[in-house]
């Protein structure tokens, strides 16, 4: 029995609820659509997501309304709204289930967002993987396309609002949102510089804003029960409303679990997800999806808010929180996030290009025992090398499981070291370059 | 050719986009689900709907992982190996594939039937772990569970285990292996 | 077109600049002479950002900042070698050369390598890289252009610059991650332009030449800055050599019209000069076949004939024939040559083939015999007009310049060509047109006319012309209203609102460029389309406007400086008419004899002469007219009928097969003087090579002549003939880094506003006739390839591995009616005979035509049929109906 008020997921909570448009209305679906399109001024419904204090909800965290704000005014052309379900973090699995079980939600809230910024096209791009997904998105923007809610003039407004499904093919990067422009512009999906940023610059070279699916699934809520009662949840003013988090690893129940923003990871791993799944107590767990640094047990009582988290050494990012038990290798766990890291890079620029491969080879090498002390001193070096010099955010994202558990656990990294060490397996003995 | 068999279907898709080149990924997959790969001919083909070079073509096929430029085997298995699944286990389906199939990762089997993939996080960390066969997922996968997903694909194509729509928490016993 | 502020004060390490607006960091830095290390930026591509090697730090921003993508703005305070940035530099460094092989020792770029005159500044003698680099497989890219991925570096620069300055799109990084790799399609070779852009671009060695593979190292090489001698862009071109061989060939960045960049012909053409089979030693006929002997021999014996026909049958009986591939020094000495030491105005050069017909309709109409544009301007209009170019192929150089146009600056491109957008592996300057018109060579003067038709029905004649010249625009009205809307329909196949459409964009320009190329100045009635085409100019009020002009592309390298040099029976140097008195006044001064007054003999006219027996002797100077010309014009019988012909020339062509005397003459690599490219800039040749055996420069020859015939014109080197040149034409040649085009000569204009159109209005606004083509019949046209220069590149080793030999190109369509795929074997017959050859299918052919390069046409000219312009006397023969029959 959840203890806190479900807002995201709780249409799909109740038994019997498939998701259909029917459903969804019959649930109180669209009424914040009707509410608005054609009777509130676009404007006021920017400034109501602002007064709510709304922040995107696929790890950067950036306040919604403010991103939409920065369309230039008074401009005549196509602007264009980009749904990112390119859900590839690992660690993360809130946004499928949001696409699979209430998908009107997605849609609506999608459509709203297209009012206030005066976009007539929006594309949802999903990865490539959610078949299944797509397909209920395709079905779902068909019922909605039927029922007026989508195409030219939807209810009667003289407001043209379409959406189209764009899968994607299999590429982490393209979830950051200038790939995710390039990748839907039909090329590779390496980032681009910024600035100038999506809003002025962005599909085609046309304004757009490109935002996660959880927060446009938040605007019908706002839209409906007002900015007031939203920025009333959580941790205001700067962490407000609900956050779905996804828990997995050595917890009783992995799954996602949809709170408030503030409540305490103590709250929970242990009370929503059961809890250690064993009698091993835990280790380690990482807050926000892969490319938050990792945190020991002492910050349990962290909050789960962008700043508490953020204050403790890591970040809220996309809100996976992963659990590590007693017994776990932390250098195996960083090494095996660094291959997703080496994997997915999308090689435009050198320090992360040519470092994560040099990081994943290093890691390979110390956790297959053969290892050396400088190792250590190069990883930190080829770290900070990497950090604040990338086109975009995965070289910090890349460097983080390396560095924190190196911070929290360099004892285990030493460990290797020395197994290798005594078992005299090194093979490798050069000068070492002093920078 | 693809544009004889798929012309609805591609005339749709270009109405998506008003710029031409945007369609490249959906008719990449549309060649894809032909042929079973992205071949050659097909990606010249693309090239001259789009009006585009076939070296532009061929830049962005390569760049993302599900575009096959190879044919794969009939059951495309795609075992998520990312942290979240390794923790619970991921390893060890990916040792199963080894000790009941022979094959290792990126290998099909002899008879065509099944490809190793091993994959980056496939966005079911709560019910791990998993993987997916060509379009469908298989959560919580257990040995029994897995050996059932196998012999069902080779003998009728299809497997009841198939996941989806997203599964509900259940609790978990501590006796699988890590 | 000022603004308040165009300018922004930045502080670079402490030094204050101002910089215009939209200047980026790592411009500005380059200005106060701070360069800062790069490797994916270059001026002449859009920023990527992603080798952030030029991290610099600047004030007020947290991170450090890529110099190359940050623009400079007011107040901007940068650090380019603090501690930070320093070791920002080295640990970027240290990244790209962890992959990096040991290749130095191997690798052709050794020497002029950035990322090794980074390491030596930045990084340490040791590497803490331990791991495995990724290596690639060795896969053969291309005859020309070698690729070592290894060695990569992955700034993209080689995707980037043949996408955007070539627009060709030949290159894709293929892969993900360390393993992007730089590939074509999939596993075949490098199909493309083989401009060797990449080649030049690549900071590392990534990208090679295989011409030069392993031939040195850059510390070993003569360096000589000279002019390309294919076409008439006039590229600048650096020739590299060692121990007097020729190495490589490339063109410093920013240099010359060319801004650095080059194409196939002038990056890999230049073997041409040391084909094995160059003529080395003098050659005269003896019982029947061509034998070796010295200098001597040969001049005493050109002395001998020379004076004994000209005591026969006087100056009138010689005639004399150069090419406009010569120098202006070699043009001007054999003008005067021919006019003094012979006597006679029978006399032409290459120009005739086409380029005269441009420049007549220049000097008629505005009085000038140059281009009132530059390079510049073409970069700068608004609207382009391309009529007849095929500029891609032709003047690839001036070809970049219009794609600049159009895709950095938004330029309107309108194209009336006989070409069809299509993506191929080579660019297509018509997939760039806002409007395109795809018509066959004999129906451009019909397109010229609907224009003309659009512009005077749909009101866009320039208001004060209907006063200033009120008979002229009601002369071309009524001539235009003669003409039927569905008439030109049927012609060009373009209805009334294309015209209409067409007509306003080139109204509504206020830089308009109007482009002929070689497929229209070699067309029958190319000279009346180019007044045509002025005349759309002038209606519409641009001619005089700043910005806009007429500009008739030279196919020789020196075309442009043939006419000016006189190098034509009716002209003088300057370009001064033959007959105008002023011109014979000063010419006279300077010689200290007069011109010959009687009227010369132009190329067709002396060959008819040589037929009939009244010219018994030609000099001939590197032009083939055998090779060049169909036999329906006799000229093989002509020449055979000749007692005395002397050939210059570097390989023995057909024409010098037939030689009496054959000169072995130096190449344009071989020698000193100036080339005229086709904006009418000046250029300085210089030699990198010493002449080839017994080689000597033409002037050297011709000037020889004159000794032995005792009139002597003699100089002690080209430079003093260039001086000459400027005392009869002022201030030619000022040899600035860029030309400074004529202005427009109002009293040209008013001259021909008023009288001089009226003489041939009639025939040229008439619409071509329209011929229904028999079934089973195309259009065979002869056209210039990418890939070759007349018949000189055929004897390049490098360009013959990208086009071997001549191909029938032909339209998909039509090749599917005769059941024709590429590498077929094709017969084309008409009343002139038949030619076979292979088929290619060519998705920019238009339906209905067929190209076959002129460079291999030798044997196929006798399916064409020569048409003379009677005022310009341009022989035009590059079109013929042919039937085409596979065979089996």
């Amino acid at each position: 029995m959840p203890k806190h008020e479900l807002i995201l997921l709780k249409n799909m909570m109740q038994p019997g609820y498939t998701g259909s448009l029917q459903d969804y209305e019959r649930a109180g679906g669209y009424q914040a659509l009707r509410k608005v399109v054609g009777k509130v001024p676009p404007a006021e419904v920017t400034t109501t997501v602002m007064k709510s204090g709304l922040r995107g909800r696929g790890g950067a965290g950036f306040p919604t309304g403010v991103k939409w704000g920065f369309l230039p005014k008074d401009y005549q052309g196509p602007r264009y709204l980009c749904c990112n379900a390119d859900e590839s973090e690992p660690g993360t699995f809130k946004d499928r289930q949001l696409i699979e079980r209430d998908p009107h939600q997605i849609l609506e809230g999608i459509l709203l967002a297209c009012y206030a910024i005066g976009a007539e096209s929006a594309y949802i791009y999903i990865r490539g993987e959610f078949v299944l997904g797509a397909r209920i998105l395709e079905s779902a923007i068909a019922e909605a396309r039927t029922a007026g809610y989508i195409g030219a003039n939807i209810l009667d407004s003289g407001t043209t609002a379409n959406v189209w499904v764009h899968r994607g093919a299999g590429a982490y990067i393209c979830g950051e949102e200038t790939a995710l422009l390039e990748s839907l512009e039909g090329k590779r999906g390496l980032p681009r510089v910024k600035p100038p940023f999506p809003a002025t610059h962005g599909l085609y070279n046309k304004p757009t804003v490109v935002n996660n699916v959880e927060t446009l699934a938040n605007l019908p809520h706002i839209i409906s029960r007002g900015p007031e009662w939203f920025s009333a949840i959580g941790s205001p003013p700067k962490s407000t409303g609900t956050r779905i988090f996804c828990v997995s690893g050595h917890v009783k129940r992995p799954g996602n679990y949809e709170v408030p923003m503030g409540v305490t990871f103590r709250e929970l791993i242990y009370q929503e997800a059961g809890g250690m799944r064993s009698d091993k107590p835990i280790k380690a767990f990482i807050p926000g999806g892969a490319s938050a640094p990792f945190l020991t047990p002492d910050s349990l009582d962290v909050k789960l808010d962008f700043e508490s988290v953020a204050a403790a050494g890591s970040m809220l990012g996309s809100g996976g929180v992963t659990v590590m038990e007693e017994g776990t290798d932390m250098v195996w766990a960083a090494l095996r996030l660094m291959e997703f890291f080496y994997h997915e890079s999308c090689g435009k620029c050198s320090p992360c290009r040519e470092g994560s491969s040099w990081l994943v080879q290093t890691m390979r090498r110390i956790v297959a025992k053969r290892g050396q002390m400088e190792d250590l001193e190069t990883l930190v070096d080829l770290c900070k090398n990497i950090a604040g010099r990338t086109v975009c955010a995965f070289g910090d994202a890349e460097i983080s499981p390396i560095m924190s558990t190196l911070k929290h656990w360099r004892p285990e990294y030493v460990r290797l070291i020395h197994e290798a060490e005594a078992a005299n397996l090194i093979t490798l003995k050069r000068p070492v370059a002093r920078p | 050719m693809l544009k004889e068999k798929y012309g609805s279907e591609i005339a749709e898709i270009l109405s998506h986009y008003p710029v031409r080149r945007s369609a490249l990924i959906p008719l990449l997959y549309l060649a894809q689900q032909d042929e079973g790969y992205v071949s050659e001919a097909a990606m010249k083909e693309i090239a001259q709907m789009l009006r585009l070079t076939p070296p532009q073509v061929y830049e962005a096929a390569t760049f993302y992982t599900m575009l096959n430029l190879k044919p794969v085997g009939k059951f495309h298995l795609q075992i998520c190996k990312s942290l979240m699944c390794a923790l619970v286990g991921a390893d060890v389906v990916i040792g199963w594939v080894k000790a009941k199939l022979g094959i290792g990762p990126g290998e099909t089997t002899a008879d065509g039937l099944f490809t190793l993939s091993t994959v980056e996080c496939l966005a079911a960390c709560g019910t791990a772990p998993m993987m997916q066969v060509n379009e469908d997922y298989y959560e919580r996968l257990t040995e029994e569970k897995f050996d059932r997903i196998l012999a069902d694909l080779k003998k009728d194509g299809i497997c009841s285990l198939k996941t989806g729509p997203f599964m509900w928490p259940e609790p978990i016993t501590v006796k699988r292996e890590t | 077109m000022a603004t308040t502020t165009d300018t922004v004060r930045v502080t670079i390490d402490g030094i204050p600049i101002s910089v215009p607006k939209g200047t980026l960091v790592i411009e500005a830095a380059r200005r106060v002479g701070v360069m800062i290390p790069h490797f994916c930026y270059h001026p002449k591509l859009k920023p990527d950002a992603n080798c952030r090697m030029c991290l610099v730090e600047i004030e007020k921003m947290p991170k450090l900042q890529t110099s190359c993508s940050t623009v400079a703005t007011e107040g901007m305070s940068i650090r380019t070698a603090t501690t930070v940035v320093h070791d920002a530099h080295k640990s970027v460094l240290e990244f790209i050369l962890a992959n990096h092989p040991l290749d130095c020792p191997v690798c052709d770029q050794g020497g002029k390598c950035d990322l090794q005159d980074f390491s030596h500044q930045y990084t340490a003698t040791t590497s803490r890289f331990a791991e495995t680099k990724r290596i690639f497989q060795k896969e053969y890219f291309s005859p020309l252009i070698e690729t070592e991925m290894n060695r990569c570096v992955q700034c993209l620069r080689c995707v980037r610059y043949c996408d955007e300055v070539m627009d060709v799109k030949a290159l894709a990084p293929v892969g993900r991650g360390t393993m992007t790799e730089i590939k074509s399609f999939g596993d075949h070779p490098l199909d493309c332009e083989f401009c060797g852009g990449c080649v030049q671009i690549c900071p590392v060695g990534a990208f090679t030449s295989r011409l030069s593979m392993y031939e040195y190292r850059p510390w070993m090489l003569k360096r000589a800055d000279t002019v390309c001698n294919f076409c008439g862009d006039g590229c600048q071109i650096t020739v590299q050599t060692k121990d007097q061989q020729l190495i490589e060939v490339n063109s410093a960045q920013g240099a010359g019209r060319n801004n650095g960049d080059l194409c196939a012909r002038g990056f890999f053409g230049f073997h041409a000069t040391s084909h094995p089979s160059r003529i080395t030693a003098p050659l005269i006929r003896r019982n029947g076949a061509l034998v070796e002997v010295t200098w001597e021999e040969a001049l005493l014996l050109v002395a001998e004939q020379t004076n004994r026909l000209k005591q026969a049958h006087g100056p009138q009986a010689f005639g004399g024939l150069i090419s406009g591939r010569c120098t202006n020094e070699e043009l001007y000495l054999f003008q005067k040559f021919m006019r003094l030491t012979i006597g006679t105005n029978n006399l032409d050069s290459s120009a005739r083939y086409g380029h005269l017909n441009g420049v007549q309709a220049m000097k008629r109409v505005q009085g000038t015999h140059r281009w009132t544009v530059a390079f510049e301007d073409i970069v700068q209009a608004d609207v382009l007009l391309l009529v007849g170019t095929n500029i891609t192929e032709t003047n690839p150089i001036t070809g970049l310049q219009v794609k600049e146009a159009v895709k950095k600056h938004d330029a309107t491109l309108l194209t009336i060509e006989a070409l069809q957008p299509a993506v191929g592996t080579i660019s297509n300057i018509t997939n760039l047109s806002q409007q395109h018109l795809s018509v066959a060579p004999a129906q451009f003067g019909a397109a010229v006319l609907g224009l003309l038709k659009a512009v005077i029905e749909e009101s866009h004649v320039e208001g004060t012309l209907q006063q200033r010249a009120s008979d002229y625009v009601a002369s071309v009205t009524q001539a235009v209203r003669q003409i039927s809307w569905d008439e030109l329909a049927q012609s060009t196949g373009a209805s009334r609102e294309s015209f209409a459409q067409m007509a306003s964009s080139v109204a509504k320009g206020r830089r308009v460029v109007v482009l002929a190329g070689q497929t229209l100045l070699r067309s029958h009635g190319g000279y009346g389309i180019c007044l045509n085409l002025l005349d759309l100019l002038l209606l519409t009020g641009k001619l005089t406007d700043s910005g806009c002009g007429f500009a008739p592309l030279a196919e020789e390298n020196n075309d442009q400086g043939a006419v000016e040099m006189g190098a034509v029976a009716e002209l003088l140097p300057g370009a001064l008419d033959l007959t105008n008195q002023d011109a014979r006044a000063q010419m006279a001064r300077a010689w200290k004899e007069e011109v010959p007054l009687a009227p010369g003999a132009t190329l067709l006219e002396m060959i008819d002469r040589a037929q009939a027996g009244t010219i018994k002797a030609l000099f001939v100077v590197g032009e083939n007219p055998v090779g060049s010309l169909p036999p329906q014009t006799k000229v093989t019988e002509a020449l055979s009928k000749l007692e005395f012909l002397v050939c210059q020339e570097l390989f023995l062509t057909k024409t010098a097969l037939l030689a009496h005397v054959v000169l072995p003459a130096a190449s344009a690599m071989e020698k000193a003087g100036t080339f005229t490219n086709t904006e009418g800039h000046v250029q300085s040749v210089r030699p990198a090579i010493n002449p080839v055996g017994d080689s000597r420069p033409d002037w050297e020859i011709l000037s020889a002549f004159s000794v032995f015939l005792n009139s002597p014109l003699e100089y002690g080197d080209a430079k003093e003939i260039l001086k000459e040149i400027r005392s009869v034409v002022p201030g030619y040649g000022s040899l600035g880094p860029t030309p400074i085009p004529p202005s427009v000569d109002r009293a040209t204009v008013e001259r021909y506003l008023t009288e001089g159109y009226r003489r041939d209005l009639a025939t040229r606004y008439t619409l071509p006739t329209r011929t229904k083509p028999p079934e089973g019949t195309i259009q065979l046209g002869l056209t210039q390839s990418l890939f070759h220069s007349g018949k000189l590149s055929t004897h390049s080793k490098g360009l013959v591995q990208i086009e071997p030999s001549g191909l029938l190109q032909m339209n998909p369509l039509d090749a599917a009616r005769f059941d024709i795929v590429t590498g077929d074997r094709v017969s084309l017959s008409n009343s002139g005979g038949e030619y076979t050859t292979t088929a290619k299918v060519l998705d920019r052919v238009p339906e209905g035509l067929a190209w076959f390069p002129d460079h291999f046409a030798q044997e196929a000219l006798h399916l064409f049929h020569c048409a003379i312009d009677p005022e310009t006397k341009v022989p035009s023969y590059r079109t013929a109906s042919v039937s085409v029959r596979k065979r089996t």
